[in-house]
């Protein structure tokens, strides 16, 4: 029983650390540079299948082809911001989001190279040390979640990241002082959602076997409200976020609080819903999340 | 099939599937104008639409048709809710342009999962006596598709009066650009407000009730048109009834092109790429 | 003097269906420090807007001469502009909210070998190489809380104006620079435009509705009216002029400048 639950727990802070990661990129996205990205599951999922038929098409060893769908879906990204990043927040809104329901659509209809909703798998771990290798895996994804954030940490003291706090706040002002600011946030963007095809690749062995079932809407949406309730401009605010709504969702309803069978199905309508609430109530009484404004000492100048 | 057919049945096929597209577009592009934001919960407002006549007919044995102007109404009323107890507070405490999609999207997710628990994660089919068919340039058109030609036609050549030939229009530019002017010049912000929302939600309930006759009523039904609502709204111009009406037209004709050759899905990318285009010259032309 | 040069052919544009530039030959820049003025609505800051391509002409051409070549400015973009050393400030005031006053100048100093996503470890580097300078400004315009953000409309336009500065302009286009400033602010701008003139050679074109000013900083003068620049001259002839003082003088003498 202890067992099962502690590789239950792994797995789950696994998928949380993943999300964690996700959450913070948007935080860099939208909270550094502006850009409202509604399809943030489609570079994952991007990421996540171009691993998964790099392993079991191409027969390709799992760090190259983790790298490789990371690549891959910087190069997706690049393309796609190129063509809606000097478009106003609306477009780059309304394009994400369609970027991201062609991938779903793509995923399911394209059966000849995803096998559509009868799922893709078998996607191994890299490695077999037993008992140890879920643990393992999951150190390696804690790893890559904390140089992330010591990264963004660093980001928001320097040059480049006051210059993507610039364009945030007035493009066209940061450009008239000379700044490059398209090439700059078309560099930023595909660096970033590289990184997030990156975890998503990460993401494969976790799941074992992908579905399109796993790439809808509600990924995207599960990110943002992490962030704007955890607080949309702090360093943590991913992290906070994740834990208080996927990781208090999960852990208490699916581990500490029984639900009966009948009401199984009905516990991710709940979960949405609530979702729905609380993203309504944080923006109307919270905008600022749980962590609210700067703290001192993360502030320029100081 | 021949060149000949190919145009005509995407004609065809395409302004059909586009009449419902027509009247959620109008409701939507009414609210954007007014309110200056997208409200992705519109969606919701297309699907509750379908759900209340699916309410009336189904379940307390109305006919059709006869469930149709209730559900409109409760559409309505539905949208009025939502604006003055979830949008019209949040302008009043200052959330921004940006942060109000997120929002209505958060109120979209609430809405849907909302009706899940209510309704089930079922889907639902409205009950017809077996409807009667017209043959146009050789295509079948069922009397509910005609039903649904007419009420486009009359919604759309009522607001277009509306608009363009009262003041309305002007009142609607009016409150959207400054409140304060408007109300000294005797607009009555609140009341016009939820006659606007009213009028819009009316249409998108429309919408919804025929998207589901088409095919069937899902939960789903409206978050999965608000997309291309959304792009033909802009397209079309934010408030402009003949807008919203040509451009879903063209909308609809393209993607059944498309999709009497190949697959749904592109037609889907197509449209995504024409608005993007779009959008693209219009800002080198500014 | 300033040997950059702006010339502008045949610049139009309209507004719904309206002209509100039409500039056929214009050459700025033979002086060092030119005058730009006309009544409200006359479409100088349209123009400057033009010339640095915030907004698109519908046709016409303006050619930029940093230094001895000619550089067709007409479809380079803003920040290119910029770059070449065509620099404006803002008339409407502009600021990047998230930034403090230090921040801001910062930004300003930082080339692109500092902005790079890769390294993040710049800062100190960045800081050290620029503090002097900074310093300089931030004592010259006694900026009250340069770790806070600019309070005053003042502040915020001499903000405007030091981030330009920073940049070493070799064209500077003042919108209103003034306006809002308390008279020994106002001497310490002109300080600094004289100097940038005499020492660096840079040129500068101010807009200005502050007659008094013109008269006293320009050498040379142009007026503009309804999007046509009417007359050009040296401040003493354009004071007296009859069409000026019809169009223009008459309303500023009304408002008891």
């Amino acid at each position: 029983m202890e067992q099962l639950l502690s590789g239950y727990f792994v797995y789950s802070f696994a998928f949380l650390f993943v999300f964690i990661a996700l959450a913070t990129i948007l935080h860099m996205q939208f909270s550094l540079t502006g850009i409202v990205n509604f399809g943030i599951v489609g570079f994952w999922a991007f990421g996540m299948y171009s691993c998964a038929l790099l392993l079991l098409k191409l027969h390709i060893p799992f760090v190259p082809a983790v790298l490789l769908a990371s690549v891959l879906t910087g190069i997706v990204s690049l393309l796609l911001g190129r063509i809606i990043l000097n478009l106003d927040n609306q477009a780059v809104l309304v394009g994400t989001l369609a970027f991201a329901t062609i991938i779903e659509y793509l995923v399911t209809t394209e059966k000849w190279l995803t096998n559509g909703v009868m799922g893709l798998g078998t996607i191994n771990f890299p490695f077999d040390i037993g008992r140890m290798t879920l643990f393992v895996y999951f150190l390696i994804i804690l790893a890559i979640t904390v140089l992330l954030l010591l990264y963004v940490s660093r980001l928001r003291l320097s040059p480049f990241g006051r210059l993507l706090l610039s364009i945030k706040d007035n493009e066209s002002l940061s450009q008239s002082l000379g700044k490059p600011t398209f090439r700059q946030k078309l560099v930023f963007f595909t660096f970033t959602s590289a990184v997030i095809g990156l975890f998503g690749a990460l993401t494969a062995p976790l799941y074992n076997c992908i579905f399109p079932r796993m790439i809808g809407p509600g990924v995207t949406f599960s990110i943002w409200i992490a962030l704007m309730l955890g607080g949309r401009k702090r360093l943590f605010g991913g992290l906070i976020g994740v834990l208080a709504t996927i990781g208090l969702f999960e852990f208490l309803i699916e581990t500490v609080v029984p639900i009966p069978a009948e009401y199984a199905e009905m516990v991710p309508n709940f979960k949405f819903a609530a979702y729905g609430l609380t993203l309504m109530l944080v923006l109307m009484f919270r905008p600022l999340g749980i962590l609210g404004e700067e703290g001192r000492g993360t502030k320029y100048g100081e | 099939m021949a060149f000949s057919t190919f145009v005509t049945s995407s004609l065809v096929i395409g302004l059909l599937e586009a009449a419902p597209l027509v009247l959620a577009a109008i409701g939507f592009t009414l609210i954007f104008r007014l309110n200056g934001f997208i409200n992705v919960a519109y969606s919701e407002n297309i699907t509750l639409g379908a759900y209340f006549a699916v309410v009336f007919n189904s379940i307390l044995g109305l006919n059709f048709y006869a469930s149709i102007l209730p559900a409109a109404l409760l559409s309505g009323a539905f949208s009025v809710l939502t604006y003055l107890v979830v949008f019209r507070p949040a302008f009043n405490r200052g959330v921004g342009k940006t942060e109000m999609i997120i929002l209505s999207v958060g109120l979209s997710f609430f809405v849907r999962y909302g009706s899940r628990l209510i309704f089930g994660n079922d889907l639902f089919n409205f009950d017809f006596v077996n409807p009667s068919y017209l043959s146009v340039f050789g295509i079948g058109i069922t009397s509910i598709q005609l039903t649904c030609i007419g009420l486009v036609l009359i919604i759309s050549i009522g607001l277009y009066i509306l608009i363009y030939r009262t003041n309305y229009g002007e009142m609607t530019r009016a409150l959207a650009d400054n409140e304060q002017l408007a109300m000294v010049s005797g607009i009555n912000p609140t009341r016009f407000s939820i006659l606007i929302w009213f009028i819009a939600g009316t249409a998108g309930g429309l919408a919804g009730i025929f998207y589901g006759a088409f095919s069937f009523v899902s939960s789903s039904l409206g978050w999965n048109l608000i997309l291309i609502v959304i792009m033909v709204t802009i397209v079309g111009g934010i408030g402009s009834v003949r807008g919203a009406l040509i451009a879903s037209a063209c909308a609809g004709i393209v993607a059944s092109a498309i999709t009497l050759v190949s697959k749904p899905l592109y037609g889907q990318v197509a449209l995504l790429l024409i608005f993007i285009a779009i959008l693209k010259l219009r800002k080198g032309r500014a | 003097m300033g040997n950059k040069k702006l010339h502008l052919k045949n610049v139009i544009k309209r507004f719904g269906g309206r002209k509100v530039v039409d500039v056929k030959d214009l050459t700025f820049g033979t002086c060092g420090i030119e005058g730009l003025i006309g009544p409200n609505g006359a479409g100088k800051t349209t123009l400057i807007n033009l010339i640095t391509r915030k907004i698109n002409m519908d046709s016409g051409q303006v050619i930029f001469y940093p230094g001895s070549e000619a550089i067709d400015i007409s479809k380079k973009s803003l920040d290119e502009i910029a770059r070449l050393g065509l620099v404006r400030t803002n008339q409407v005031i502009q600021d990047f909210e998230s930034l403090s006053i230090r921040d801001s100048l910062l930004l300003s100093l930082a080339t692109s070998k500092y902005e790079k996503f890769y390294d993040v470890f710049k800062e100190g580097k960045l800081r050290e190489g620029t503090k002097q300078e900074i310093e300089k400004y931030l004592d010259f315009f006694h900026f009250a809380d340069p770790d806070g953000h600019a309070l005053s409309a003042g502040e915020k336009k001499l903000l405007d104006l030091v981030r330009c500065l920073l940049l070493k302009p070799k064209f500077l286009l003042m919108d209103e620079p003034t306006t809002g400033l308390p008279q020994d602010q106002i001497e310490k701008v002109i300080a600094i435009m004289r100097k940038k003139t005499a020492e660096e050679g840079m040129s500068i074109v101010i807009v200005e509705h502050d007659l008094d000013l013109i008269w006293g900083v320009s050498e040379n003068v142009h007026f503009m009216a309804e999007g046509e620049i009417l007359i050009q001259g040296p401040p003493e002839e354009i004071r007296k002029n009859k069409t000026v003082i019809n169009k223009y003088m008459g309303e500023s003498y009304a408002q008891g400048r």
